[in-house]
């Protein structure tokens, strides 16, 4: 291997970059607003809803639920339906989520719209808040006590369980994306072959790449965490330079497996189609919209193939829980993407041949 | 003679496609080769064997000395220079960006590029080197590319359709340059269309159908035929082969 080819590769990639502003300026923006939108449309918790309450009770139960729901954000309580056969008309014409009965012996009684599953569950809560509230000004209380959570906040938004995984969904997909089409057009335009003819080896040819590619790679982790954290106040509890550092091995392994796909494809078009399988997977099985735990058994053993898994549940750990390298699950995902980056590489390296 | 390049019924085809069938070549240190042939009869694919880019399929082939492509042979690498019948430059890079990035990879030293480049661009007439490669013409591109192939004063020179779209006397100064190159050692083998420019090749291969039909200086292979030209003698060679089968 010979450090001055690859150095000459990398310098002639960056020209290039360098060179296609729109490109250039698209590779690094396109990744800041895919979070933002994400961070925007998934797992805020909903508001304005619109229930309504028939208050029967004798007690002064009643009046103080009604206050504590008419207190919450997500809802717009309705005191003016008489009886419950009148909300569930509401309901039935789509005016309102929900009715709560307080019947005249204090009990609550709930009657739903249950199709939209987000929305009877912000409802659920609310009401169970309202309850337990109430219950502890009348100096009363549920049996069920939730002491400070060891790990996490007391109240834990979805967006932090949901924030680890877009940051590792959108730094896989926009370094695959960036290399998938690295040197399509280089094998067939006869560059490539000039490039070979001077004695130069694949492995040379794809580290050159990667190096120039990196550089575009840190713009955009260092955009993505910053939008993380600071445009969604996103905490994170553990080391930032360890997430940084772990965000740029998991750029590189996309990276790697985008170079493979580039020796493989025959148009740009072709590459863009190859990239497909390769997103679908790591989008739905890396845990990244929904726990891992929650997929069928015989799929998990391929969520534990695929470098975002680790990472996700690391960039977890180090956010949330405030791991590092200690803990031999952010330490793994470290090994893993190590390991997965350079036997892409390797792949890679066989795939494109000098000699044919 | 020494042999800078020696072929023993090399064969190579693509899939089940036979392109080379039983050609043998030899190529003089210090002379020039004039390939000529019509296009499809295997040049490039016959190029591109020589420059270790492709297995044969059956013979041999020695390109200075060893098989190209094997471990330790000087093919490919930084003794053989190689100008493509497509242009195969990068279009975003300028003319200096370009010649410094293959002066590089031909681990070239900065100060010896930076000379190579100030006589190419003069010799070859270039314009402006902070020009991009994608905005100039198509036979400034193709001179740019022959400042490749030339930039590092290889011992093997392939060039592949070199003059196509070049002005008769730049492709005169050319021959002029070549000639005082392989005085100096270096073994050129070019492939044309021009059957006149051929003949100012030391030695000529008529290549048709993946063989040689003959192969010598373009006099000898003039004169046994009474013919004057070598298109001619080509005609009737082509005839030949075509009663023979």
């Amino acid at each position: 291997m010979n450090f001055a080819r690859i150095h000459a590769i990398a310098a002639r990639k960056f020209a290039s970059l360098r060179r296609d502003k729109r490109t250039f300026g698209f590779i690094v923006i396109m990744p800041a607003i895919q979070i933002v939108l994400m961070g925007i449309a998934i797992g805020q918790v909903p508001t304005g809803l619109d229930i309504a309450i028939i208050n029967d009770g004798a007690t002064g139960m009643g009046a103080i639920i009604t206050d504590h729901l008419m207190d919450s954000e997500s809802l717009v309580v309705h005191a003016d339906y008489g009886s419950v056969a009148e909300a569930r008309d509401g309901i039935e014409a789509g005016d309102i989520w929900a009715a709560l009965h307080i019947t005249p012996d204090g009990t609550l009684e709930l009657h739903l719209d249950n199709s939209n599953q987000q929305v009877s569950a912000t409802i659920l809560v609310e009401v169970r808040n309202a309850m337990t509230a109430a219950l502890e000004e009348q100096g009363d209380a549920l049996p069920l006590a939730v002491a400070q959570p060891v790990y996490g906040e007391r109240d834990p938004a979805f967006i932090d369980f949901l924030a680890p995984g877009i940051m590792t969904m959108v730094c896989f997909m926009f370094s695959l994306i960036l290399t998938t089409m690295a040197f399509v057009g280089e094998r067939y335009d006869g560059t490539l072959d000039r490039v070979f003819a001077a004695g130069t080896l694949p492995v040379e040819v794809l580290l050159g790449h990667l190096a120039a590619f990196s550089t575009v790679l840190i713009g955009q982790v260092t955009v993505v965490i910053l939008i993380a954290v600071y445009g969604f106040d996103i905490p994170i509890n553990g080391s930032l330079p360890l997430l940084f550092l772990l965000a740029l091995l998991l750029g590189w392994s996309a990276m790697c497996f985008g170079l493979f796909i580039s020796t493989k494809a025959r148009s740009e078009f072709q590459a863009m189609q190859l990239n497909m399988p390769v997103m679908f997977p790591v989008m739905l099985l890396s845990g990244i919209l929904w726990p891992v735990q929650a997929l069928p058994g015989w799929v998990q053993p391929i969520s534990w193939a695929l470098p975002s898994t680790w990472t996700a549940e690391a960039f977890r750990s180090i956010m949330i829980r405030g791991w590092g390298l200690e803990h031999s699950e952010v330490a793994t995902a470290f090994a893993f993407n190590l390991l997965f980056a350079l036997l892409a590489l390797a792949v890679a390296a066989r795939s494109l041949k000098v000699r044919d | 003679m020494v042999a800078a390049v020696e072929c023993r019924a090399l064969e190579r085809g693509y899939g089940s496609l036979e392109v080379l069938r039983g050609l043998d070549m030899e190529v003089g240190a210090g002379s020039i080769y004039g390939l000529l042939g019509p296009s499809g009869c295997g040049k490039t694919t016959l190029l591109k064997v020589l420059l270790g880019r492709l297995v044969p399929w059956g013979g041999t082939v020695l390109a200075l000395g060893s098989a190209p492509g094997e471990p330790g042979a000087p093919v490919p690498g930084p003794a053989v220079g190689y100008s493509p019948q497509e242009l195969a430059l990068y279009e975003d890079l300028s003319i200096g960006e370009t010649l410094r990035f293959h002066g590089r990879l031909q681990l070239l030293e900065p100060a010896q590029v930076a000379q190579r480049e100030a006589w190419l661009l003069d010799f070859l007439d270039l314009p402006d080197p902070e020009r991009v490669v994608g905005k100039l013409s198509g036979g400034q591109k193709r001179r740019v590319s022959l400042a490749v192939a030339l930039l590092h004063e290889p011992q093997l020179l392939l060039l592949d359709e070199p003059t196509v779209g070049v002005d008769p006397e730049l492709r005169a100064r050319l021959w002029d340059h070549l000639r005082t190159i392989a005085d100096g050692g270096t073994a050129v083998i070019l492939t044309t269309h021009y059957i006149d420019e051929a003949a100012q090749a030391d030695t000529v291969g008529l290549m048709r159908n993946g063989r040689l039909l003959a192969e010598d200086a373009p006099q000898v292979l003039m004169e046994p035929h009474g013919h004057v030209s070598l298109e001619q003698t080509f005609l009737l060679l082509c005839r030949r082969e075509g009663a023979k089968t």
